[in-house]
């Protein structure tokens, strides 16, 4: 009974467009008023849920992002990226998706991500002569590769909620998050050529030099990351401190054009950003006690391994899983509340953590593009000026293509894994 | 309303600002401190504390600027006057679930009091009241919004920023 009300309430509550984390907290109230449990205990669960360590590094991330992103690392990566790829058939939408990995490796979320990639590039793939609609969709796309290749807020998270090292996440998410941008280089390309997209002049590796001593600043911000975690000489909330203040002094003294006053809104807003994750995660905490208590974790894995104990197939099961609900809930919080019960499963046929969270992060960001809850679909199509319908249309090319990599990435264990397992043995 | 909800706005982005501020400077304190010699035990209990006090500020903010998502697919594709309604009915909902949340989040601010932080030695009531703050912020800034859309004829839709993402 409880149960059903918990469900109930949760499914009402997205329809009628409650705020995820606030539909947690109505469906897991609910449940405790149906079974009689003193409500004391979900003030107490959030609080469990957000006294995290390791969570405190998601606003010092998302600061660092907002800071490189105000002070003007947008054009200089682009245009570096234009220098590499700009004179192959297609050439913006490959600058597209390489500056997107880039730009990963800077702010770990993908909706930053599309806003400002999509910002410059839409516009300016429209004025060369791209459709509209393929603008967004590659824009969109490729922004999901943000938040696998590190730095990564989702990857945050499934550290604080297994305990897996986020270093190890990070780099875990490094290859991976390559291998989707290659591949959606390589699907641009393809589409390019067979709808006879513009190319630009080759120009010249004089450019790439000049280009990359522009960009090379903001691209080393990702390097400060990575070593801070890899030599264990800064814990990752520490990494995006440093992170932070690093992003400040390049945008203030190096490119010169982060506004100093600007710099408490930038502050604030970024604060709020983390809050409205962190509340998520308070909220969520409430909800998946409530799941395990139940323990929705053992039903689950006895239920699939009631009809399969094969490893290949409980794989594709919990793929399928996964990405219908990308489809219909938000990263976060689908993260958050099936997390738990899938790691159960995937640990009792064998599947490592590290490449399970690995997979499950991938796949959930593959929901960021599809209909009908696509984030970064709705600000790419806002930014083009388009309905959703034909950017949908558009970009089933490069949904294909990133299903593909994450079968690759869930059945070769090796490309998750090999990475941390050399730099964090 | 206005002015008193423009004070509560501005009083809790000044707490937001505060709040991360102490939380960079400490993490800093660490990390210098740790260069040049060692570090002082209090400052990871002094973050985590600091994060908290910024999530009870900025609880009520995410709410208005749009960073607590929601599905809207649903409900914004009703017909009529129905993407109002149910704007409305969530923001209720919102402060519902706030105001029912208020005395237990006070009874386990009050538990509080008889623990302390093991670094700090603070009494963790003022820290549990972090859970009271996100719930007060939350509750505040949802019954401005239904205040608004009920008297003033407000769509309820939020604040969304244009320039950070």
């Amino acid at each position: 009974m409880g149960l059903s009300i918990l469900l109930a309430v949760f499914v009402v509550g997205l329809i009628i467009g409650l705020p995820v984390a606030v539909t947690l907290g109505v469906s897991s109230l609910s449940y405790l008023l149906v079974m009689g449990i003193p409500a004391v205990v979900m003030p107490q669960k959030m609080y469990a849920g957000m006294d995290v360590f390791v969570l405190l590094s998601i606003p010092g991330f998302i600061l660092a992002g907002n800071l490189m992103n105000r002070g003007g690392i947008t054009e200089r990566i682009i245009r570096f990226a234009n220098s590499l790829v700009g004179w192959i058939r297609g050439g913006l939408g490959l600058t597209n998706v390489g500056a997107s990995m880039l730009f990963g490796g800077i702010t770990g979320t993908a909706v930053a991500d599309a806003a400002s990639i999509g910002g410059v590039m839409i516009p300016g793939m429209k004025k060369a002569g791209y459709p509209a609609d393929f603008s967004a969709a590659v824009t969109a796309a490729s922004s999901t590769v943000g938040p696998i290749i590190p730095p990564s807020v989702p990857m945050i998270i499934v550290g604080a909620l297994s305990g897996i090292s986020v270093g190890k996440m990070f780099l875990a998410g490094a290859i991976p998050g390559i291998l989707m941008g290659l591949a959606m280089m390589v699907t641009t390309y393809l589409i390019a050529r067979k709808k006879n997209f513009p190319k630009q002049d080759w120009q010249g590796f004089r450019e790439i030099g000049k280009s990359f001593a522009g960009a090379f600043w903001a691209l080393a911000m990702t390097g400060i990351i990575l070593y801070g975690l890899l030599s264990g000489i800064a814990t990752p909330t520490e990494t995006a401190i440093v992170a932070s203040v690093y992003a400040m002094v390049i945008g203030l003294f190096i490119y010169r054009e982060l506004p100093i006053l600007e710099i408490p809104k930038i502050l604030v807003d970024s604060a709020v950003s983390a809050t409205g994750i962190l509340l998520l995660v308070g909220f969520a905490n409430v909800f998946g006690w409530i799941l395990v208590s139940e323990q929705i974790p053992q039903a689950i894995a006895s239920a699939v391994l009631s009809m399969t104990d094969n490893k290949f197939l409980v794989i594709l099961i919990i793929n399928i899983l996964l990405l219908l609900v990308g489809m219909f809930m938000e990263t976060i919080a689908a993260l958050i509340i099936l997390f738990v019960p899938l790691l159960a499963l995937a640990v009792a046929v064998d599947i490592e953590p590290l490449h399970f969270a690995t997979f499950a992060v991938l796949n959930l960001m593959i929901g960021l593009t599809t209909p009908p809850l696509g984030v970064c679909l709705f600000v790419c199509a806002g930014i083009a000026r388009l309905p959703l319908t034909p950017v949908v249309i558009a970009i089933l090319p490069f949904l294909f293509t990133n299903i593909l990599v994450l079968l690759l990435v869930s059945y070769v264990p090796a490309i998750s894994t090999w990475l941390p397992s050399v730099l964090m043995p | 309303m206005a002015r008193i909800e423009s004070f509560v706005y501005a009083a809790c982005r000044i707490g937001v600002g505060v709040s991360f501020f102490v939380l960079i400077v400490t993490v800093l304190t660490q990390v210098l401190g740790r260069t040049f010699g060692s570090s002082p035990i209090w400052t990871e209990e002094l973050t985590r504390f600091a994060m908290l006090y910024m999530v009870a500020f900025g609880a009520g903010l995410s709410l208005r600027s749009g960073d607590l998502v929601n599905v809207d697919v649903a409900c914004e594709n009703t017909p009529g006057n129905w993407p109002w309604r149910l704007r409305l009915i969530s923001a209720t909902m919102t402060a519902m679930l706030c105001a029912y949340l208020i005395l237990p989040a006070w009874k386990y601010v009050s538990i509080g009091a008889m623990q302390t932080s093991p670094a700090m030695t603070l009494r963790m009531d003022f820290v549990h009241f972090t859970v009271f703050g996100l719930l007060v912020t939350l509750l505040l800034f949802s019954a401005f919004r239904v205040i608004r859309m009920v008297f003033a004829g407000d769509d309820g839709k939020a604040d969304v920023r244009e320039d950070l993402v």
